[in-house]
């Protein structure tokens, strides 16, 4: 078990990886222990973490009303069409 | 279309007052995680279909919006994963070697994470920002894109976002690796250095 010998470029992988699934012992233990030493691979893991909550907010902000982002008329009346020829059909 | 005075809460009996209480919202939904204003559209029109055809199903247990969400959701999905089949294995790569560019031979950083010191609430609330973040996620490639919206924007597992994409986990694993390690980079370019300067005058 050679933890020291994980590279940056290794350890961005882990890092990723850790946030979609359970790492091995293995993994974790080399992982932490270059996280420990390594100030930019340290940075890399906070930034993905501020990337999973923007992503969190973006989301969330999705449900938000906001009059910048609607539905043209045009297309409104499109779809309100197609609902009435829906249901003349299916009468 | 002339529609009488009875009006009700039934969209089968009134489907435009659905369009009008509900169409917004749907597109901003869609329009979130599709980014194509006219996929997004469509989407809310497949939506609004389905749902007149289960309507006699729904049973009020959530709110319609609730419903009509759920359905959206579905569609959503499906949308990648029709793209997905459109789009052949090549694009698992295009931008490995943009990325490969930050590490020596030797895999250490040859271009070293800023420190960024951010607090995503605040930032968020930047419509800058929000600008920026939507450029950054609009260069992803293909899948790395899908693989990305759909584990932190959808909220998908990976094991399903596999299915979806209809690759193998490890694949699944490397696309979200490419994806956080370029939205990262294309952020502290297109922000965070910026910031460092206006801080430092």
């Amino acid at each position: 078990m050679k933890h020291w010998m994980f590279n940056c470029k290794k350890v961005t992988h882990l890092v990723s990886e850790s946030l979609d699934r359970k790492l091995s012992l293995d993994q974790r233990m080399g992982m932490r222990i270059h996280l420990m030493m390594c100030k930019f691979c340290s940075r890399y893991q906070e930034q993905l973490l501020f990337l999973r909550k923007t992503a969190r907010l973006y989301s969330e902000s999705s449900e938000e009303p906001d009059l910048s982002t609607q539905l043209s008329s045009e297309v409104g009346k499109r779809i309100k069409e197609s609902m009435v020829r829906f249901l003349e059909k299916h009468k | 279309m002339n529609k009488q005075q009875s009006i009700s809460n039934n969209p089968v009996e009134n489907p435009e007052k659905w369009v009008d209480l509900y169409g917004d919202y749907l597109y901003r939904y869609a329009l979130y995680r599709v980014y194509e204003a006219t996929v997004a559209e469509d989407l809310v029109q497949e939506t609004f279909l389905a749902a007149l055809r289960s309507f006699k199903n729904f049973q009020y247990r959530s709110s319609i919006k609730t419903w009509l969400t759920g359905i959206l959701k579905h569609k959503i999905i499906d949308h990648f994963r029709k793209k997905a089949k459109e789009q052949q294995i090549d694009d698992i790569e295009p931008n490995i070697n943009k990325l490969d560019d930050l590490f020596t031979k030797n895999g250490q950083w040859k271009i070293k994470p800023a420190n960024w010191n951010a607090d995503p609430q605040k930032l968020y609330d930047q419509k800058e920002f929000i600008k920026i973040l939507h450029k950054c996620l609009s260069e992803l490639p293909g899948r790395q894109a899908s693989a990305f919206i759909l584990r932190e924007i959808v909220g998908e597992k990976t094991k399903e976002i596999c299915k979806i994409l209809d690759i193998s986990t490890t694949n699944c694993w490397v696309l979200l690796h490419r994806a956080r390690m370029y939205l990262r980079r294309c952020l502290e370019i297109k922000w965070f250095t910026n910031e460092d300067v206006r801080e430092s005058k």
